[in-house]
């Protein structure tokens, strides 16, 4: 099999594996009626990829989820706030990993989660109109960086899993 | 040595995240509640003297229906899909309003307008 199908198939799979957990998040209730406050378990997926592949193909993986997430959600209203910050959460994780090793890949994980809420709140802002928004941001942080804990430990036993996949 | 740095920043993060929180979950409540959709204001209301009452809000075909009860107001209904701001309850903090992202639609309480409404009156 050629090295580029290869890759291609793998890239394939991953997004294929973001969205079912994605879709899975969606029937789980959210006890925490804030808006923009989620475990965003599809980003173990994202994680894992920053630290396996090259920064396009990572970016391709977020945005096919993304907008393959809308049409199962319904929700293309939410596209805005979570595009810009995936975006925000991916340039800052694709900084991190040149300082912060595959070992300690939680510690760019949370990071990436508050960029995400960052970004996530940047947009409500500019969309809204609203300043009083920004005392959402406290909150945001908080649960940004233990959705980012979770998300990235759970990343860093995928890793370990997936060790002999790639062989 | 890189990653000390970056877990104090975290840590740094999370408290700031803490204390903001609290910051904002012990403001005080007001009386007057502004209703503001897609940017605009559409209503004030003294909920001190308000009777209850249910009326929609319409954005671009999208319904949220908001209930006014016992002197507190909350959004009852929505046609969207996450229903956040349903699940939200009723207003309670003067600092965190209600948001209903897809439909633009904030409900917060604001200062008192009545001393404005005296003078011009």
């Amino acid at each position: 099999m050629s090295a580029r199908v290869r890759r291609l198939t793998e890239l394939s799979v991953l997004t294929a594996v973001a969205l079912i957990i994605f879709v899975i998040e969606l029937q789980i209730p959210n006890p925490f009626p804030i808006p923009g406050i989620k475990l965003g378990l599809s980003n173990i997926i994202t994680v894992y990829a920053v630290y396996h592949y090259k920064a396009h193909e990572v970016a391709a993986v977020v945005a096919v989820r993304l907008a393959l997430g809308a049409v199962f959600s319904g929700n293309f209203m939410a596209l805005i706030y979570s595009a810009s910050g995936a975006a925000l959460c991916l340039i800052g994780m694709l900084l991190l990993r040149r300082w912060i090793d595959e070992k300690h890949l939680w510690i760019a994980s949370v990071l990436g989660a508050v960029l995400h809420n960052t970004g996530q709140m940047a947009a409500a802002l500019i969309v809204m109109q609203t300043p009083q928004l920004i005392l959402y941001y406290p909150f945001l942080l908080v649960s940004g960086c233990l959705a980012g804990l979770f998300t990235g430990l759970c990343a860093q036993f995928v890793t370990l899993r997936l060790k002999n996949w790639k062989k | 040595m890189k990653n000390k740095v970056f877990i104090i920043i975290i840590a740094v993060i999370f408290i700031a995240g803490i204390v903001g929180s609290v910051f904002v979950l012990t403001a005080p409540q007001k009386n007057t509640v502004r209703i503001v959709s897609d940017g605009e204001v559409i209503e004030t209301i003294d909920l001190s003297t308000a009777e209850d009452r249910t009326f929609d809000v319409t954005y671009e075909g999208h319904v949220n229906t908001v209930e006014i009860q016992n002197h507190q107001i909350r959004v009852s209904d929505a046609d969207c899909p996450d229903k956040t701001c349903v699940n939200m309850g009723w207003l309670r903090s003067s600092s965190m309003p209600i948001v209903c992202l897809p439909h633009k639609l904030v409900i917060e309480f604001t200062d008192s307008v009545d001393s404005v409404d005296a003078v011009t009156r």
